[in-house]
């Protein structure tokens, strides 16, 4: 009999070994930390009043949902950036991305080229921008008034409704390649066999697009748009620097507000009760991410 | 050649003209598109790296100077001496470097025992993935309270110790897909050959994955560069990285000082136009489950 040489040099201790670095790794700094905030946000921790501290149950967490105005003022901030900024984000990154699926010998070099903002970090991104929407020494308002468009020096970030337009610019300016990125390797994978029957058949270029280009895309879209809303539940740096949650608390966002609670008012144990109600929402969001990804992969295989 | 014959030989060519003007029309379209998204995503840059280099009259100047009349390094010098930016940068290359080498070595066993053993079955990489969505705002509250018993705040230890960690999941994911394209064959000759797996792992995997390695290894440094969150709550004032330093100016308001800040945001986004050139081929992966955040 055979006995292949992996069967046969195979000791039960080793799969273990060669993963337990990771593994104590992860739950000294991740898993441990996470169990102590739970345990921190059933107490009354307050580094602002002293040391000590009591247990005080849930009253963190229903102080959070049924009195806190500031919470939810955070929650609604987030959502009204999350959803202009995801419907601009799809719809230039499509659009950029079927610009760049027409056959040119200058895809490889445009792509990367625009690939360049997200890989740069959010406070980097805010504070490009941020010295752009500068008053007096700023691009925008020099080059609007040099073009006539505008007549004063204006102040971009002087309304909640201006702060907020300029967050979604810069996270679209930000991520919008990413989408481009996603949906384009989405399309270079349908085949171009469709098409050319379409064409065959006498179907408009719109009709292509809307009976083979989208519906064979309908997941990707799913799946990057899941993305997009996680990392922008979680939207922290870019604002830190843009705004600073101005003007008064009107762009703070759930990381922000959780964030100023924890090392503005050291309320310890508050600002843990508010990160888990933030983990739980990623959590849920991250199911749906994964549930999409896989049915994903399984249309692909069958 | 009869009537018919030229009118269908008139119609045809028409046909083609018009077929023609259509593909000139969309692909001048196409080009004009790409030109507008072109200069919207690469214009903030251009316009940070020329005000880094202008002087302080072309700030004043209107009609405003789009070019820098006297370009000059003036400004970096400062950064460098009156802003202790050199340490700064320094720092963040120090960080970024010992973490992105701490993650690979730590996340490769893992992600071959996963890759041939399948250990943990499906379970370990659902959890893996659900780390990888953990938002740093949750661990912030409880490494900063941990690290301050501990005497880890301001410190590069405590920096590179977390930013090792939370890059593990990733640095696994990613490794697991390089590792189960190696064929087996080439181990299983190296096993026969009296080498432990350990011996195999580094001595046959290592060389042949080396470029998979690098992918890992730069998304990893640029993610750790990028990180903020992290940084701003733990470092002091001789470990700051980049990142929180370029923070600092916005203290002057809108109208900031103009001239270190944009100094600053060019080296901070430096690493990551290298390896946007660099890692082309993997970016949809790469930045698809996060990998340049730390």
């Amino acid at each position: 009999m055979r006995v292949s040489a992996l069967a046969l040099k195979r000791k039960q201790w080793e799969p273990f070994a060669f993963a337990s670095p990771s593994l104590v790794l992860i739950s000294l700094v991740i898993v441990f930390p996470l169990a102590y905030a739970f345990y921190l946000s059933l107490q009354n921790f307050d580094l602002s009043t002293g040391p000590d501290y009591q247990f005080v149950g849930v009253q963190n967490y229903t102080e959070a949902v049924l009195r806190d105005g500031r919470f939810w003022g955070s929650v609604w901030n987030t959502a009204v950036i999350i959803g202009p900024a995801l419907v601009l984000e799809l719809l230039l990154g499509l659009g950029i991305a079927l610009l760049l699926n027409r056959p040119s010998r200058a895809r490889p070099i445009l792509t990367a080229l625009l690939a360049i903002p997200p890989m740069i970090s959010p406070v980097m991104a805010a504070m490009a921008w941020r010295m752009m929407f500068g008053v007096k020494y700023g691009a925008i308002n020099n080059l609007g008034l040099q073009l006539g468009l505008i007549d004063v020096y204006f102040d971009w970030f002087a309304t909640r409704f201006l702060s907020i337009l300029a967050v979604v610019l810069v996270d679209v300016w930000h991520n919008t390649s990413f989408m481009m990125l996603v949906l384009l390797a989405g399309l270079q994978s349908i085949p171009q066999e469709l098409y050319d029957a379409a064409k065959a058949d006498g179907a408009s270029a719109w009709k292509s697009f809307w009976w083979i280009t989208l519906p064979l895309l309908k997941f990707t879209i799913a799946v990057a748009v899941m993305i997009r809303m996680i990392d922008l539940t979680k939207l922290f740096g870019l604002i830190f620097v843009l705004t600073f949650g101005g003007p008064g608390g009107t762009t703070e966002t759930l990381a922000f507000n959780t964030y100023l609670v924890g090392f503005n008012d050291f309320r310890m144990s508050y600002a843990s009760a508010l990160s888990y109600l933030i983990i739980l929402i990623v959590l849920v969001l991250t199911l749906v991410f994964l549930h999409l990804s896989r049915t994903r992969e399984t249309r692909a295989a069958a | 050649m009869s009537v018919a014959a030229r009118e269908t030989a008139l119609v045809t060519a028409r046909r083609t003209n018009r077929y023609r003007a259509q593909r000139w029309a969309a692909d001048g379209l196409t080009y004009l598109g790409l030109a507008a998204a072109l200069v919207f995503f690469l214009g903030p840059f251009f316009w940070i790296v020329t005000t880094s280099l202008k002087g302080n009259e072309d700030y004043f100047s209107f009609p405003p100077a789009w070019i820098p009349s006297s370009p000059s390094l003036a400004h970096y010098g400062r950064l460098f001496t009156r802003s202790s930016g050199l340490r700064y940068f320094g720092n963040s290359l120090l960080v970024s470097t010992l973490s992105m080498l701490a993650a690979l070595v730590v996340s490769l066993p893992t992600a071959y025992s996963i890759a041939r053993w399948r250990f943990g079955g499906g379970l370990l990489s659902t959890v893996l993935l659900v780390l990888r969505m953990l938002p740093a705002i949750a661990l912030i509250i409880p490494v900063y309270l941990m690290y301050k018993t501990l005497g880890l705040t301001n410190s590069y230890l405590g920096l590179i110790i977390i930013y090792t960690v939370v890059y593990i999941p990733f640095a696994v994911w990613l490794l697991v897909g390089f590792l189960r394209d190696f064929p087996v064959e080439i181990e299983e000759a190296a096993l026969i050959d009296g080498c432990s797996r350990l011996g195999a792992l580094l001595r046959v995997v290592v060389p042949i994955i080396a470029p998979g390695l690098a992918v890992v290894a730069l998304f990893a440094f640029i993610a750790t560069w990028n990180e903020f969150l992290f940084a701003v709550v733990l470092t002091g004032i001789e470990t700051k990285t980049m990142m929180v330093l370029v923070t600092s100016f916005t203290s002057g308001g809108t109208d900031m000082f103009y001239g270190e800040a944009s100094a600053s945001v060019v080296l901070g986004v430096l690493p990551a136009f290298l390896v946007a050139f660099l890692l082309q081929r993997y970016l949809v992966k790469g930045l698809a489950l996060g990998g340049t955040k730390g």
